[in-house]
């Protein structure tokens, strides 16, 4: 650390030497130059060392030990995070990551000690900014898949009827041999014989039964509550 | 290093599969049974291997690993509820991680003793103060000494 920081010195040292020397033109740039960079302490831009903490880093902060609640900012939101780079949120992933592991590991221990965890609400946070963020990134990777290729869908696919005549979605899946010599494909059905079609009725039958069950319960609640209420009615619009 | 990739299938000679946000969480937990001082206990996914924890620690966390062991434990099945069904408890896998280059790890006490300081004036001194009140209202008459209210006149 003692030597970079030595030879930090002797570069700033350098550079103000070759602004004194040069013509007026460069002069003045490299003037600006060296200002701007001496805004900045010139050490501080050259990282050299990571912050040696390890294991530690699976604990929270040691001032925070045995305290009964931390506080926390609120969890990122999907408006937030389609604001940054994707370089910014890989950076910002495995910020999470850590502070997730950190928050596992002090539930974990706290769940053995029989003492109640400080704001366990920070893993909620935590878990659904992560959730969050794959969300922007996979709108990202779909767009970008529309744009390149024009498919709609990651993993393509197609509907298809199984053999009870039901609509499936198939996904379609790399084989590692081709299909007609694949047995275990071969023996799977993709159609339905005449004699299901009576079913098929009888399914569409069911389903649009239960559908007006649905809708008449709806109603019916609506109606009850609004005897029960009427104060609380939606008053029309004039 | 990362749960579930099934599509697209992996073969011979295509590009590999790059995983640029893990989702694998671990959580460091305090041994059970004392361990060798270089010895660190993790709970680690089911589907994590000891190669890809060897990567996540150095890679994510700069900490030298010498070797790893692995085992799975087993959740007890042996509770019962009301109606007498079988409870389960979900395996994990435990994973001992000797540290490399002669480092030691100690499992710190996360949750020490802290003497409670209530301030003057806040709402639990108030509901403090008022309890205490209550419980000394409360109390029985030391001039009977203990006899019970129902007793006498």
């Amino acid at each position: 650390m003692m030597a970079m920081a030595a030879l930090c010195r002797r570069f700033s040292g350098v550079l103000r030497l070759a602004g004194v020397a040069s013509s007026r033109l460069t002069h003045h740039v490299l003037q600006k130059e060296t200002a701007k960079v001496e805004a900045f302490p010139l050490c501080a831009l050259l990282h050299t060392s990571r912050p040696l903490k390890g294991l530690e880093e699976f604990f929270d902060d040691p001032k925070n030990w045995g305290e009964r609640e931390v506080k926390s900012g609120d969890s990122w939101t999907v408006e937030q995070l389609r604001g940054k780079s994707s370089e910014d949120l890989h950076k910002l992933w495995y910020v999470m990551l850590k502070e997730r592991n950190m928050l596992l590991t002090m539930e974990q221990e706290a769940k053995r000690q029989r003492v109640p965890m400080p704001s366990p609400e920070r893993l909620e946070k935590v878990e659904k900014s992560m959730d969050r963020m794959d969300q922007v990134i996979q709108e990202r990777e779909d767009a970008l898949r529309l744009l390149q290729t024009g498919q709609e869908k990651e993993r393509p696919g197609e509907w298809r009827h199984d053999f009870l005549g039901r609509v499936i979605w198939y996904t379609f899946r790399e084989w590692p041999i081709p299909w007609f010599m694949n047995q275990k494909h071969k023996k799977k059905r993709f159609y339905y014989l005449k004699n299901v079609e009576p079913f098929n009725r009888l399914r569409l039958e069911k389903y649009l039964r239960s559908e007006n069950r649905r809708k008449n319960r709806e109603r019916n609640r609506q109606r009850k509550l609004l005897k029960k209420f009427p104060h609380l009615a939606a008053k029309p619009e004039s | 290093m990362a749960k579930r990739i099934i599509y697209p299938l992996y073969q011979l000679g295509n590009p590999q599969i790059r995983v640029f946000r893990t989702n694998y969480f671990l959580t460091l937990v305090r041994p059970g049974v004392p361990q060798m001082e270089d010895t660190v206990q993790f709970r680690i996914p089911m589907e994590m291997t000891r190669l890809e924890l060897k990567d996540y620690l150095e890679n994510i966390y700069n900490v030298p690993v010498a070797t790893i062991r692995t085992r799975i434990q087993y959740g007890s099945n042996r509770q019962r509820d009301h109606k007498n069904r079988r409870i389960k408890k979900p395996d994990y896998k435990v994973a001992y991680v000797q540290l490399g280059a002669g480092q030691t790890f100690q499992f710190p006490d996360l949750y020490p003793e802290r003497p409670e300081t209530i301030e003057p004036g806040s709402l639990e001194d108030i509901q403090k103060k008022f309890m205490e009140d209550e419980m000394q209202r409360q109390k029985d008459d030391p001039k009977r000494s203990g006899v019970p209210s129902w007793f006498g006149l």
